[in-house]
């Protein structure tokens, strides 16, 4: 079975317009995240987060009664599948005593117990996140995605001898983290830890799409030098579409199984990568690749003669 | 996982990812020789990883994180300051008693802060004295002593001293924790420092489901003092009529239950302990006279000395008995007690069980913060299980089929390379120790997409080979030789970004990047170098003009 054989699209005529909608996707997330922000998850957020599971098919009114006895600003909302009977409370911090870190979610698995009588709480998950662990922690995130970014583009613009791969590669994937951010956004999921470790495998494999194509390029090259940049790459593109399509199309099906199958806690890794798949993909067609062949034009226009030579 | 794994691993994959490679290319040409060393490879993984989870009794050979095991995980800041707070209070003793000792009088000695004191209003004439003594109880490099004129000296102690008892105080605080969990008889507990300042520790109990129980066994200080009471009275107001209101320099005021429930009692009891936790040889609960619970302790020999000599001057004053700043109960001495005593209060028997428990473990050095807390009940970690199993699962199914589709027989090569780089995946999961969480399920499904991202690599470029008109051996050595530096350059980089997510120190992450970094080197493995063998040695016994791919 063979899906395409020798294929010959012209992707880098449509470039303009897809850099349109990439910036269009991009503001509009930034503008979104700025406007609505985004949500954390309790371990970047700090405060409690407590999953309890009933015996029963436990109501969220009469939940939200108990709790709201002996707290208030909680959030409750079932949790998972309604067939689990699980609720999630969320807390905010109620005090700065971090002695007293699980006062809180103690107070209110007791009230559960006390209001909830018969269909009470069988077995529970808490989490608790004090301030300091939390602003430590997304400063840690930050840091450590900036970093890993950095040193991947180091390693590009070794391995591929010029800083211009590397940076193309690089922004492809300010791009894709962009843009998955915003759609994490405005579909209300999370940041939670397990997010962020899809976000930087995310990274992982869009620099990986890129430097399929680009190795492709590289090989190229050695072969034809005096043709044009832009066929050059377009041509590296056609050559590895088919594994493009099939690599991306087999690891975007097994991730998309992690989104439906996995659970509620996989939910929002599953989503980074289903959508950050799709995303990267796309971006090492559409951005890496018109940003070497632009840099190229630029060199030959600028000194004509040793513009190849110093890329 | 252990702590000491943390660098040696980052080390061990560059290693074997190095062998791996050199092996290769030392014996490209010998076939037997590759699938006796691949064989012994791959069965040294089955060894290790079997059983995989709990079977028959025996214990899983993959270690399972909480997230999926259930238990508590805490994150705790060591209060250093505490441990400051006690050297500077053990300081001015010794500037108090050594001073009154030469017959220097001075207006007092007190704390400035965590880390200086003060002696002030020491006679002009005997200032020099003052200074030979401090200068020689508070030498350098530890201690720096500075004379501020009109008889007042300033002592400090150095930043690097600081340092040393902050990182005392942490490590022997793990080290009392150590001694705590095990009383409770939890399996594989990981007690570690943590954090950039170091100041913290993290603790984790897997299995454990009374988190309140557990709480207060890590977290009680446990300081125990008995110290000789020289007053009583309900109220602070009162107790301190005697002396205008004033706590005198070698008292304090320490509250405590009083005889009913409910009042507090105020006492004004010594500074200095007649003993400490420190002199307990061994705590265990009992039951006293009035069938009430109670603590029964015996003292080591220098602890029991102390008590012998301190109770037999002492018969008929009351001693209190005071823990973490709380005084339990204040009985009468009766008559001279030697090495064994009780502490009684109003306990519950558990209390009591728990108390002895604490106090033989020994005390804190500070008091514990908590910072995190993360508990998971153990079915819904099985939950998480399941659902990450049947994840997994499904998508490696479909994998399977897809392969076998789209590329027929050579599709089955990619599954037995993709069952391999599952099966050393776990073998070295099993063997390093590391701890599989949800997220980690995840990084095993990765690992699947990436792995057969590089047999479509080569099998892709194969193709190509075979449309261009290369025989069956040459397309197949060609494919697999320009797709190395390919498979070079991905699996690199991905390596960059597992190595920054393993920087998130503990937890899930982590997991995910250990599955991660080691799915990645299974990888380079299985889906190149026995993917190719099994081409090799297919096509080596007989010169095939076509290839089912």
């Amino acid at each position: 079975m063979e899906f395409l054989k020798n294929p010959n699209y012209d992707f880098l005529g449509k470039t303009k317009i897809l850099l349109a909608l990439s910036t269009a996707l991009i503001l509009g997330g930034v503008a979104y995240i700025s406007t609505q922000g985004v949500r954390y998850g309790v371990e970047f957020s700090g405060g409690t987060q407590l999953i309890a599971r009933f015996q029963n098919r436990p109501e969220v009114d009469r939940v939200r009664s108990a709790v709201d006895k002996v707290t208030s600003g909680a959030t409750i909302q079932t949790y998972d599948d309604p067939s689990k009977n699980q609720v999630l409370i969320r807390l905010p911090h109620t005090s700065a005593n971090e002695t007293d870190l699980g006062a809180g979610a103690q107070s209110v698995l007791q009230s559960l117990k006390e209001n909830y009588g018969a269909n009470s709480v069988v077995e529970s998950s808490t989490e608790i996140v004090g301030p300091i662990v939390g602003a430590e922690l997304r400063r840690k995130a930050i840091q450590l995605t900036i970093f890993g970014l950095l040193f991947q583009l180091i390693y590009i613009a070794f391995r591929f001898g010029g800083a211009v791969w590397g940076a193309a590669a690089t922004i492809a994937v300010f791009h894709d983290v962009l843009i998955t951010v915003g759609l994490l956004a405005l579909f209300k999921y999370e940041i939670t830890l397990n997010v962020i470790a899809a976000l930087l495998t995310l990274v992982g494999y869009s620099v990986n799409d890129t430097i399929v194509i680009f190795d492709r390029v590289r090989e190229n090259l050695k072969q034809r030098r005096k043709e044009p940049m832009a066929k050059l790459i377009n041509d590296s593109v056609n050559q590895t579409l088919s594994r493009t399509l099939i690599s991306s199309g087999t690891t975007f099906l097994t991730v998309l199984g992690l989104f439906l199958f996995g659970g509620e806690v996989l939910r929002g890794f599953g989503f980074t990568m289903v959508v950050g798949i799709i995303i990267g993909t796309y971006s090492t067609i559409y951005i890496a690749a018109p940003i070497v062949v632009w840099w190229d034009s630029y060199r030959k226009k600028q000194r004509p003669a040793t513009a190849r030579a110093a890329l | 996982m252990p702590p000491a794994l943390q660098n040696p691993f980052l080390l061990w994959i560059v290693l074997s990812v190095a062998l791996a490679v050199l092996c290769y290319f030392a014996i490209r040409k010998e076939l037997r020789l590759r699938a006796t060393l691949y064989g012994a490879f791959l069965l040294a993984c089955v060894v290790a990883a079997w059983p995989p989870y709990e079977r028959d009794g025996h214990p899983g050979k993959i270690h399972l994180g909480l997230d999926l095991k259930g238990g508590i995980h805490l994150v705790l800041q060591v209060v250093t300051d505490d441990a400051l707070n006690a050297t500077i209070d053990d300081a001015v003793g010794t500037a108090r008693a050594q001073a009154t000792a030469k017959g220097i009088s001075f207006g007092g000695a007190r704390r400035v802060d965590a880390t200086s004191l003060a002696v002030e209003g020491v006679e002009p004439a005997r200032v020099k004295d003052m200074r030979d003594i401090l200068k020689d109880f508070f030498r350098a490099p530890e201690w720096d002593v500075r004379e501020q004129g009109d008889g007042k000296f300033l002592v400090k102690m150095t930043d690097s001293f600081v340092n040393q008892v902050r990182d005392r105080t942490v490590k022997e605080a793990i080290r009392t924790l150590e001694r705590r969990v095990n009383q409770l008889g939890v399996a594989e507990p990981v007690i570690a420092q943590h954090g950039a300042k170091g100041d913290q520790i993290l603790v984790q109990l897997p299995g454990v489901t009374d988190v309140e129980q557990a709480k207060r066994v890590i977290s009680t200080t446990a300081q125990l003092a008995l110290k000789l009471v020289e007053d009583n009275a309900g109220t602070r107001e009162s107790l301190l009529e005697k002396t205008k209101g004033v706590v005198p320099d070698n008292m304090d005021v320490v509250q405590g239950q009083g005889r009913e429930a409910g009042q507090p009692e105020f006492y004004l009891v010594r500074k200095e302990a007649v003993i400490t936790g420190r002199d307990l040889k061994n705590a265990r609960a009992g039951v006293g006279q009035n069938n009430e619970p109670d603590v029964q302790f015996t003292l080591n020999p220098g602890g029991a000395d102390k008590f012998k000599r301190e109770t037999g001057r002492n018969v008929g004053r009351r001693l209190a008995i005071i823990l973490d700043g709380s005084v339990a109960s204040a009985p009468t001495i009766q008559s001279q007690i030697g090495a064994e005593g009780q502490i009684t209060g109003r306990f519950t028997a558990q209390e009591a069980d728990e108390l002895a428990k604490i106090l033989r473990a020994g005390a804190l050095p500070a008091t514990l913060k908590y910072l995190q807390e993360l508990t998971v009940g153990a079915s819904l970690g099985r939950d998480s299980i399941r659902q990450g199993v049947i994840a997994a699962g499904m998508g490696m199914a479909f994998l399977a089929v897809f392969m076998l589709l789209y590329y027929r027989l050579s599709g089955l090569n990619a599954i037995i390379a993709l069952s391999a780089n599952i099966l050393i995946l776990l073998g070295c999961m099993a063997y390093f120790g590391a701890t599989l969480t949800l997220p980690g399920i995840a990084g095993i499904i990765l690992t699947v997409g990436v792995g057969v991202d590089t047999n479509v690599l080569v099998f892709e470029r194969i193709r190509e080979e075979l449309r261009n008109g290369k025989t069956v051996k040459a397309a197949i050595n060609n494919g697999f030789d320009r797709v190395w530096i390919t498979i070079l350059d991905t699996h690199a980089t991905a390596l960059i970004a597992a190595a920054f997510l393993f920087q998130f120190g503990t937890g899930p992450v982590k997991g995910f990047a250990v599955t991660l970094v080691m799915g990645l080197i299974a990888n380079i493995f299985a889906s190149y170098f026995v993917s190719r063998f099994i081409f090799e040695w297919v096509l080596g016994k007989r010169q095939a003009a076509t290839l089912s791919i």
